[in-house]
């Protein structure tokens, strides 16, 4: 197999580094640098994925090189964990399969005032109530359903036209990537099948690895970036990951139509058709991303209704408003989604077209983009793990910026398919296993929760440990489930 | 056997057997509905609708075929049991029979985002027309 042979042809940097170089196969534009352990690359050899970090670095106007993160498994086109960078100046293109079906499925967490023994005689109620206040699984509508011209509306508004609505508060907005809303996002570019499929999807979790998760903070390892995040041991906090449901689906869907024959017409040679793309300032790249942008507003608008409901639930539970319970966002980042940005290369300052498409934003201290009140520390990096180990809160850091054009991880990377999953869960019971370490986990289904137990996932410590020493984030807090809403 | 579900890291590939190219996509309308429901014959064929599928390539025919069948669950919460499919020209005339989704008798068990594109294989051998599509769960 030609990955087993991509295996063979990685170079060691450091500890944590590995190049493809670019030798390794013809058409390939720029080395691939895949960070992990040897053991990772190991685990490596016999998928697709390092062939897929090849695939990326043929790209038309890629810069640098073509990256993977230590989460690095099996994706559409791009790897997950993969991060492309074009220069639009170069004939970069932009391709919807560097971003994926889920436009922003992205993570946002909220910290607290409660501690563990606040919530632990509770832990019952408070997951009933979430898994019957929280729409999730397959097919199931939100509580909310707009028209189509509300709906143009959140799709280019943003977070901040749900603030408009009385939805999100002017914290929520200041908290959230790009503050909820990226610039130059076009409804009009959106079908009307989008539309239909949004209409009543926003504020729903849906079903596969989607989830809302009570957790508490574990240990922290930087004291004063937990301090500016808000973060402390013992404290409960709630993290929220989905995206943009049906309507970035079909956005993704609509565009790899419209590009048939499209990198033909460029002239852009492809090794798989899922990367088919089109040159960033051709009209059919400007079409995308116009329209990619709005569904990745409504994903944050998705995320931000979810946290409506999650503080409606702690109200109820608790007896007490939510901003007296303390339910403030940390931060609300996405990790499937391409953006222009303002990155060096060999010294030279240019704009490029960043994919991240399971990986994570991670400006350093000082960034411009990163909130005024996180300035100083640098931009929180959320890291979800699986449902029964822990999930992280890390800070964005310089090498990030060098090296990796401000990204790090964006999870733990499943180590199952979901059939060995099932296969492996057979004449257990998962949500009894996760009883016993004090995890109270609720799901749509049992397969669901059979699929995405903790054994289905690598451990997120170790990945985060690779992000960690290769300075792309540093590390601020642990979390540990104690409760789990599975779509 | 007509069709599989064949297991793909995070998600799941159709792979289909047919002794025609218009069986091969009535199959894989069947293996569709294996995937998004635990028991498909608990989805009757109630009712009928009809539509379109333009293009020549069998590829993207397939492609756009399913992507239809899994907007039809989500806009218009209708399940297709069956699918009658004819060559027209310009494309496929789909005859599809089934029923709207009714939580309290069809049990979903898969989110399918979407068909991809990601080796996608159509074609004929020694007779045969196989396929394999990989769909994101």
């Amino acid at each position: 197999m030609a990955a087993t042979n991509l295996r063979d042809r990685l170079e060691r940097i450091d500890a944590v580094r590995w190049r493809i170089p670019r030798a390794a196969r013809p058409g390939m534009r720029v080395d691939g640098i895949v960070f992990g352990t040897e053991a990772m690359m190991d685990d490596l050899a016999t998928g697709e994925a390092l062939e897929q970090v090849a695939n990326v670095a043929c790209l038309p106007g890629i810069r640098g090189a073509s990256l993977a993160m230590p989460d690095i498994h099996w994706g559409y086109g791009f790897c997950i964990g993969g991060v492309a960078a074009t220069d639009p100046s170069q004939g970069g293109v932009i391709s919807p399969g560097g971003v994926g079906y889920d436009i922003n499925c992205g993570v946002r967490l909220l910290r607290s005032d409660l501690g563990e023994a606040d919530v632990r005689p509770l832990l019952h109620d408070l997951a009933a109530a979430l898994q019957a206040n929280v729409p999730a699984g397959v097919g199931t509508p939100g509580r909310h359903h707009f028209a189509q011209r509300e709906l143009r509306r959140l799709l280019e508004g943003g977070v901040p036209y749900l603030r408009a609505l009385g939805f999100a508060s002017d914290d929520d907005v200041a908290c959230c990537e790009a503050y909820g809303r990226i610039d130059g996002a076009e409804a009009d570019a959106l079908s009307t099948r989008a539309l239909e499929r949004g209409a009543d999807q926003c504020g729903t979790l849906g079903s596969g690895n989607h989830f809302v998760e009570v957790q508490v903070v574990d240990r922290v390892e930087d004291p004063l970036a937990a301090e500016r995040f808000g973060v402390v041991e013992g404290q409960v906090c709630v993290l929220i990951h989905t995206g943009s449901r049906g309507l970035g689906y079909q956005v993704c869907d609509d565009a790899l139509r419209a590009l048939r024959g499209v990198p033909e017409r460029y002239g852009i040679e492809l090794p798989d058709r899922q990367l088919a793309c089109a040159p960033v300032h051709s009209d059919e790249g400007r079409a995308y991303l116009g329209g990619m942008r709005a569904a990745a507003n409504f994903a944050f608008c998705n995320r931000q209704l979810l946290t409506g409901l999650v503080r409606e639930t702690f109200e109820g539970v608790f007896g007490r408003p939510w901003s007296a319970l303390g339910l403030e966002l940390v931060y609300d980042v996405a990790h499937n989604i391409a953006k222009v940005e303002r990155h060096h290369v060999g010294g030279e300052a240019v704009e490029v077209c960043v994919h991240r498409k399971g990986a994570t934003r991670a400006f350093p201290a000082g960034h411009p983009d990163v909130p005024a009140r996180y300035r100083d520390v640098g931009q929180p990096v959320i890291v979800p793990g699986d449902m029964g180990r822990a999930s992280w809160l890390l800070a964005g850091s310089e090498g990030a910026m060098r090296d990796a054009f401000g990204s790090s991880c964006h999870g733990a990377g499943r180590a199952l398919s979901r059939k060995a999953a099932l296969r492996a869960a057979k004449g257990r019971d998962v949500r009894a296993e996760l009883a016993a370490r004090g995890i109270e986990a609720r799901a749509a289904s049992r397969r669901g929760l059979d699929e995405e137990q903790p054994d289905a996932y690598k451990d997120v410590d170790d990945v985060v440990d690779v992000v960690h020493q290769a300075d792309l984030s540093r590390k601020v807090a642990r979390l540990k489930p104690l409760v789990v809403i599975k779509g | 056997m007509p069709f599989a579900l064949r297991d793909h890291t995070a998600d799941v590939a159709l792979v289909i057997d047919a002794p025609s190219l218009l069986a091969l996509f009535e199959e894989a309308c069947q293996a569709l509905l294996s995937l998004l429901v635990e028991e498909p014959s608990s989805v009757r064929e109630a009712e009928g609708c009809a539509f379109e599928v333009p293009g020549d390539d069998p590829a993207d025919l397939l492609v756009d075929l399913l992507s239809e069948l899994l907007a039809t669950v989500e806009t218009r919460r209708w399940l297709a049991r069956r699918c009658c499919v004819e060559r027209v020209a310009g494309g496929l005339r789909v005859r599809a029979f089934g029923e709207a989704l009714d939580p309290s008798r069809h049990r979903l068990t898969h989110e399918v985002k979407a068909i991809t594109y990601h080796r996608l294989k159509v074609r004929c051998v020694r007779g045969r027309w196989l396929a394999e599509v990989i769909v994101d769960v």
